[in-house]
């Protein structure tokens, strides 16, 4: 199986798509001979052409606004966000209009459109350019939130999210977008909605997303040589979020720990916690349930700063040692 | 309070010119009249629906505007597509939306357009091509110009109309989607209706250079501006600028000239005009007034000829009531219905 | 005056104490320092004499009731007093459960900062006993000192939804589990653990007789489940052979006949050379602090014994002084006093190591949990005769061979010390004389 960045495996998604539906298109800002502001859709122009890799001006509301009018005539529009903290100016287009619409119009239409957007911080791009505001999109019925952590779930996931007929936001992480993996060259998906326990443990459940389900499966690594098994869990789709594969862990372990880099306060780790605690498994809880976010400041500029605004390996490492000997 | 700008009346003479030019037979002119007269009834029954506590929420009418909703149809193609924004019943009425289905929607009741999840502020039809009116003001003007962009990627020959009111030229996205849509020659027309208030705010208090159509010049777009409430004039100006887009010319810009009778919505004392105004525009420049008046003395109807235009179009309305009230509400059982396809 | 009769407080931190029995009745007439009833401590049971001489009057509580300490319990009316000379009655209701002092008042803001106050306050924590890490006790120290808090001072019972269920499932009384999580919180594994202490269950439709956990059972269930959680146990075992052993007390015990004194036991011997083997190996006679360790100066060596209330460990100060004739002594009088419930706390405390005995039951080899906040303790197995090689020629003999099994605190011992102090041991016991003359 080739391997790829987290990157290529979108683009070629992107591409393979584009070539089997000719409904699919691209649109967004410096997407075209720029490659976009990360590279992703590099070459595409020229395999595709201006109409199909459509560059715009910088009008973000404008942007969603144009993939959803096209989607409603047939077309499968992929947006680009430039950078998630954008995501903002078009937030009415798309927690007004594209979530809302297919309900509004008692079920009469859908909005088949994805919306592209890398979050994150990690790369010195201070305060405006490193958000991760996933649970903000979380709570808006009609959407969907899809958040890839390996260029696999990547690849598999954009070909679901096109193909979906439901509006996706799909959330990236700039981080991810140099790491690598095994992704094939079929056409496969991954359904949206349907978690993956990334590592199956015994002693204690983390739910983690994007670059922290990598550094939650690396420290479970290292403390599985002490004896202490971590399952660990990335909902890949955040919305709908797949509550029920939580919950079965969360019963077979007693212990819930939910990491993301989104800032703590209004984080989506309340809402796992808050689904796992009314369900039944709160009956197998055995120590309180704990989150670790971002801590609720702007994501700084400073190298140090910035790193430690987010949850450090050693907290994650920490948090599970003192939960799994009963100590929180 | 600035007083309303006194237009000056197209005369008959003007009239007579207008109809034999655009070459308007009689079946045409009382067919704008009787759209007129539907939406007026339409528009009036669900004021007395709403003061009967059965109709949910609130309403924005449309009462005074007919003539840009009767006048646009016509110019265009029955297949071209419409986003609509919240004042919209007359723009559905014309298009052909089954007004019992809208009165059923205004009812809340399953059987309405939206099964009774949108109510007044969200009538859609795909059927007819009506992509739905906007809660969110100027929500729908850059939606327009992805169904411009389809429209051109898919190379078809129908147009988007995109409508909405002085308003919403006021949004920032009514700015990008200008510029976009010139950009890249969309075919889109863009209608302000222009009925003097934003809710509370006189035109003139909030936009900073009159008319408003004039901002589609920065955006390289053609416009123009129209008696909004003179429907010959309006079907003209709108024909107009629908051949221009239809040819391929990219978007143009429409600026009608109107006035609402009831308040903004529900909740309006009118405390921002008088009635003297409110008055005048009603007993001089009335859209269906002035229509009538015309088709009289160019002898298209008779008086008893259009009494009973008239009274059809209410029938029609007061079914689409009966129809309504007879219908079913939504079963509780279906409330998780409709949010993912 | 009537002289009141308050329940005493014996120990430091004691804070309650469980009434066993009343010797005496209401009515009778008591002597000053007569015993009028015994109680049970977390440590010991204790007989409580009278403060005065006279007749026992309103007495308060019955027997198992658990009362507070410095509650008055009943009254001594001297001569010539009668039940009216009693002041109104202001009865303390028997706790049905462990509960903590009220919060130090006379506590200011010269000792503890308010937010320590304020905290304490809400905890139910007394702040005298919370120790202070500089001038004032702080808000850090309450909270460590919540976190180091054993069960016994819950106001209520603290248990993970996870407890709740198995406790559930298992028909156990919450209140019978020692929590070992933070402020003693009930986590499941505490529950099985109490639950497979309890053979029988309601559940299961089998008669049992369930025992409530109280006094010495407590202690022990949670010392025992504090231990075993707490310190990482590593556990060795070596081979004795005890020929030598048994020559030098046969001729022990030949001297102790003549002389009519007790025979000497097996566990004497091995206390003494035990003792030996401490000293030259501080670090088994030591105890873990949480950022420290005690090397103890003095050896004393406890012994666990049975009792009618369960496992006690009277302990025997300076071992490394005794001879073996003085240990003997000892420990048969510790060992009486045990049996019969009458041991003093001091009899109970300041034991630096532990043995545990349990050969004459034919036990051959086991792991005993170690005794906190000792560091190690000796689990002695019985002598059994076995053949050996005994020599470089492959010679083989029926020899008496005892297991010994050393459990160590590894936060304190390692692997290679434990080794080496069995090893002392195991020199000890197969050339005494060495020791003992």
């Amino acid at each position: 199986m080739p391997e790829m960045t987290y990157l290529e495996a979108i683009r070629q998604a992107l591409w393979q798509e584009m070539k089997r539906d000719e409904r699919v298109f691209l649109l967004g800002e410096d997407i075209g001979v720029y490659g976009g502001a990360f590279g992703l859709t590099h070459g595409m122009l020229d395999e595709f052409g201006p109409e199909r890799v459509r560059e715009t001006p910088i009008s973000e509301a404008t942007i969603v606004a144009t993939a959803v009018g096209a989607s409603l005539l047939g077309m499968r529009p992929v947006a680009e966000i430039m950078f998630m903290d954008f995501v903002l100016l078009a937030l009415d287009q798309i927690a007004n209009q594209a979530a809302k619409m297919r309900f509004m119009f008692g079920g009469r239409t859908s909005v088949p459109i994805v919306v592209r957007m890398p979050g994150g911080s990690g790369t010195g791009a201070a305060s405006q350019h490193s958000q991760s505001l996933e649970s903000i999109l979380m709570h808006f019925p009609g959407l969907k939130v899809v958040n890839p952590s390996t260029p696999y779930d990547a690849k598999g996931l954009m070909l679901a999210s096109i193909r979906d007929p439901n509006p996706v936001c799909f959330v990236e992480h700039k981080v991810l977008y140099k790491t690598k993996g095994e992704v094939p060259e079929d056409d496969y998906m991954i359904p949206i909605g349907v978690a993956e326990v990334k590592r199956a443990g015994r002693d204690i459940t983390v739910v983690a997303n994007n670059i922290m389900v990598m550094k939650t499966l690396h420290i479970a690594e290292r403390l599985a040589q002490d004896g202490i098994e971590v399952e660990v869990i990335d909902p890949r789709t955040l919305l709908p979020l797949d509550t029920e594969t939580i919950i079965n862990s969360v019963t077979k372990t007693g212990r819930l720990l939910v990491v993301h880099e989104a800032c703590q306060t209004g984080g989506w780790a309340g809402e796992v916690i808050a689904s796992v605690v009314g369900s039944p498994a709160f009956d197998y809880l055995d120590t309180p349930v704990r989150r670790l976010g971002g801590r609720d400041i702007p994501i700084p500029y400073n190298r140090g700063l910035e790193k430690f605004a987010i949850p450090q390996d050693a907290d994650i490492e920490a948090e599970i040692r003192m939960m799994v000997a009963g100590k929180v | 309070m600035a007083k309303p700008k006194v237009k000056e009346i197209n005369t008959q003479a003007d009239f007579d010119e207008r109809v034999r030019r655009l070459e308007l037979s009689d079946e045409t002119l009382i067919g704008l009249y009787r759209t007129m007269c539907t939406v007026r009834h339409f528009e009036y029954t669900a004021d007395r629906l709403y003061a009967a506590g059965k109709v949910h929420g609130t309403m924005h009418l449309s009462a005074g505007q007919e003539a840009v909703a009767a006048g646009t149809r016509l110019a265009l193609q029955p297949d071209d597509y419409l986003i609509n924004h919240h004042r919209g019943h007359g723009h559905f009425i014309a298009k052909g939306a089954d007004v019992n289905l809208m009165m059923a929607e205004f009812l809340g009741k399953d059987t309405g357009f939206n099964h009774g999840r949108g109510g007044s502020m969200h009538i859609a039809d795909f059927q007819s091509n009506n992509l739905g009116a906007n809660g969110i003001v100027g929500g729908g003007i850059p939606q327009a110009v992805g169904v411009g962009l389809a429209l051109q990627m898919q190379r078809r020959k129908e147009i988007c109309v995109c409508i909405f009111g002085d308003g919403a030229s006021n949004e920032g996205v009514f700015h990008e989607a200008l510029n976009m849509a010139s950009l890249w020659k969309l075919p889109i027309l863009y209608i302000c209706e222009n009925n003097k208030y934003g809710m509370s705010m006189d035109v003139e208090r909030v936009v900073a250079k009159l008319p408003i159509a004039q901002r589609a010049e920065a955006y390289g777009i053609p416009w123009s501006t129209v008696d909004g409430n003179a429907v010959v004039e309006v079907y003209e100006a709108i024909k107009e600028a629908a051949d221009h887009v239809r040819a391929g010319n990219g978007p143009y810009f429409v600026e009608a000239l109107t006035y609402r009778y009831f308040g903004h919505s529900k909740s309006d004392r009118n405390l921002y005009r008088s009635k003297e105004e409110i008055e005048d525009w009603k007993q001089n420049r009335d859209p269906i007034m002035r229509f009538t008046k015309h088709l009289l003395q160019a002898e298209v109807l008779n008086e008893e000829q259009a009494r009973e235009v008239d009274a059809q179009a209410e029938q029609v309305i007061l079914k689409a009531v009966e129809f309504a009230e007879a219908s079913p509400e939504p079963d509780l059982s279906t409330l998780m219905d409709y949010i993912y396809a | 005056m009537p002289v009141p009769f308050i329940m005493p407080k014996f120990d430091m931190d004691q804070e309650q104490a469980t009434i066993i029995s009343w010797e005496k009745r209401d009515g009778d007439f008591v002597k000053f320092e007569e015993t009028v009833l015994t109680v049970e401590t977390d440590k010991v049971a204790i007989e409580v004499p009278s403060p005065a001489t006279g007749t026992l009057a309103r007495i308060t509580y019955k027997d198992g009731d658990v009362v507070p300490v410095t509650t008055i319990i009943a009254y001594i009316l001297k001569d010539g007093e009668t039940l009216a000379d009693l002041p109104k009655a202001d009865i303390t209701p028997p706790l049905s459960k462990p509960e903590v002092d009220s919060v130090s008042q006379s506590l200011t803001s010269a000792q503890a900062t308010p937010v320590a106050v304020r905290m304490a306050k809400e905890e139910g924590v007394d702040l005298s006993k919370v120790a202070s890490s500089g001038d004032k006790i702080t808000r850090r120290d309450v909270e460590l000192y919540l976190a180091n808090q054993t069960p016994a001072s819950r106001v209520a019972v603290a248990a993970t939804p996870a407890a709740r269920r198995v406790a559930r499932e298992k028909g156990i009384d919450l209140e019978n589990v020692a929590g070992s999580g933070p402020r003693g919180r009930v986590q499941s594994a505490d529950v099985s653990k109490t639950a497979k202490q309890i053979p029988a269950s309601v559940s299961h439709g089998r008669e049992a007789e369930v025992i409530p956990l109280t006094g010495i059972r407590r202690t022990i269930a949670e010392r025992m489940q504090q231990s075993f959680q707490q310190s990482p146990h590593i556990a060795l075992t070596v081979d004795v052979d005890m020929t030598e052993a048994e020559k030098v007390r046969k001729r022990f015990n030949a001297q102790a006949e003549k002389l009519a004194q007790p025979r000497v036991t097996v566990t004497a011997l091995i206390i003494k050379v035990v003792a030996w083997a401490l000293v030259r190996n501080p670090y088994i006679n030591a105890s873990f602090n949480s950022d420290s360790i005690s090397l103890w100066k003095d050896v004393n060596i406890g012994v666990a014994a049975a009792a009618p209330q369960g496992l006690v460990v009277p302990v025997l100060k300076g071992a490394d002084t005794l001879g073996v004739g003085e240990i003997n002594l000892r420990l048969v009088e510790l060992a009486e006093r045990a049996r019969e419930n009458k041991l003093k706390l001091e009899d109970v405390q300041g034991g630096t190591f532990t043995i545990s005995n349990l050969g004459m039951f034919g036990v051959r080899q086991f792991r005993a949990i170690i005794n906190p906040p000792e560091s190690a303790i000796l689990a002695v197995g019985s002598a059994v005769r076995k053949p050996i090689v005994i020599d470089e020629q492959d010679r083989v003999e029926v020899r008496p061979i005892m297991s010994l099994t050393l459990s160590a605190d590894h936060r304190v011992i390692d692997g290679i010390v434990a080794a080496r102090f069995l090893s002392d041991l195991v020199t000890g016991l197969e050339s005494p004389s060495m020791l003992l003359y």
